[in-house]
């Protein structure tokens, strides 16, 4: 029993060590890109992630480091990666260290729901100047303070 | 579900589907020739956005026929289909002359699209509802800025005069957009969609005569019965361009 739970940690683990490609460093499962995963007899897992938005090109890439990683624990003899239809991802699945990471390391704040964004520089707070920006899933804000041009990370 | 109500799920979900992939295939070949860079940015991720959506539909209509969504089966379905398999309408095949075109028919397209996803968000098809809430949720961006930008067009004669002579130009296009698959009744019947295509007619009309102050009327103009059985002929250059690079090597590993 002891050892199925430790395979589960260690599986879960493997998953978290897979960072987004659009920011290294940052895991996946901080950007709560990782809904579930099971690990069956025989040592085959299975994961269900969702994606950030519906055309993200990094799908592919990010499943096959997923594998990768998962196939690396000891017991594990196969790895699968399915992309969920539900539930739809969103900024609140953030954990609160992919926030700071973000702010800190990328200069990117973060749209929770309607509310502003607040600058990663200063802590004031920002308006629109574009609703997309250098990828999908990125807007462009200004920050009212300091002036600083901000990337924002949105659903 | 039974064989003929697969069937007519199937031709529904294409309809749709082609549409989108079209759609989206048109927003990518106005990247990096758009007036200015924002809206380089804004056509490229509205592009990805609607060809993601394709993608789910696709999805769906795999796993209706049985077959593994892999990228393989999805590009086939995408693109390798006879013209007359496609259910697209001339309006997202048509190629635009100006940008002007373009944003108008960004806007149009977008204010229907929304439209269509509120129609299958109580879906009896259940994964269909849950793709209806992702694509939904992206919409708002692509309707925003449609608006944002004609909101400030609109305020200057001279832009305001282009984005009427596009209209002007589109119009004869839309009834082709609001046609319905030709297994829409079936579709109705069955709860996969709640709503018909011949709906969004005076919705469509209601919401030109808000944005740009001009009357329109779709009834009136002619149209071939059962339009979505076949293709405009803006419809082969434009899937010529699309399949170029995938002919120059078709055993490519992408």
């Amino acid at each position: 029993m002891m050892v199925q739970i430790d395979m589960r940690s260690e599986v879960r683990a493997a998953i978290a060590s897979v960072d987004d490609p659009e920011y290294p460093g940052l895991s996946i499962v901080d950007l709560g890109l990782l809904e579930s995963f099971e690990v069956e007899p025989e040592g085959v897992v299975q994961v269900g992630l969702i994606p950030t938005f519906s055309g993200c090109p990094a799908l592919a890439m990010i499943a096959q480091d997923v594998v990768d990683a998962v196939e690396e624990v000891e017991g594990v003899s196969s790895a699968s990666v399915s992309w969920l239809r539900s539930p739809t991802w969103s900024a609140e699945r953030l954990t609160q260290h992919a926030q700071e990471t973000l702010a800190d390391e990328f200069t990117v704040a973060v749209q929770i729901g309607q509310k502003a964004p607040v600058c990663p520089l200063c802590g004031s707070a920002t308006t629109e100047l574009s609703m997309f920006g250098p990828s999908r899933c990125r807007s462009v804000s200004r920050c009212k303070n300091c002036s600083e041009t901000v990337e924002v990370l949105r659903a | 579900m039974t064989d003929s109500t697969t069937h007519s799920t199937i031709d529904f979900l294409l309809t749709f589907a082609d549409d989108e992939h079209l759609m989206g295939q048109q927003h990518t070949e106005w990247i990096g020739i758009t007036p200015f860079l924002e809206e380089d940015l804004a056509f490229s991720s509205i592009g990805q956005d609607e060809l993601g959506h394709a993608v789910m539909l696709y999805e769906l209509v795999l796993e209706l026929q049985g077959i593994e969504a892999t990228d393989t089966a999805i590009d086939e379905l995408a693109y390798r289909r006879t013209d007359e398999e496609y259910r697209s309408s001339a309006f997202v095949e048509y190629s635009t002359e100006d940008w002007a075109q373009a944003l108008v028919r960004h806007w149009i397209y977008d204010t229907v699209e929304e439209q269509r996803w509120n129609m299958v968000a109580e879906s009896s098809l259940q994964p269909l509802r849950e793709v209806s809430v992702r694509a939904g949720r992206e919409e708002v961006y692509h309707r925003r800025h449609a608006n944002a930008l004609l909101d400030s067009l609109l305020t200057s004669d001279a832009a305001r005069q282009k984005l009427l002579d596009a209209l002007e130009v589109l119009t004869p296009l839309v009834p082709s957009l609001l046609a319905p698959a030709p297994s829409e009744q079936a579709a109705l019947n069955d709860g996969v969609v709640g709503g018909s295509s011949a709906a969004l007619d005076s919705l469509l009309v209601e919401a030109i005569q808000d944005r740009f102050g001009v009357e329109v009327s779709f009834a009136t103009i002619d149209q071939p019965p059962q339009a979505r059985l076949t293709r405009s002929e803006h419809f082969a250059p434009l899937i010529g361009r699309m399949r170029e690079v995938l002919d120059y090597d078709p055993e490519a590993s992408w």
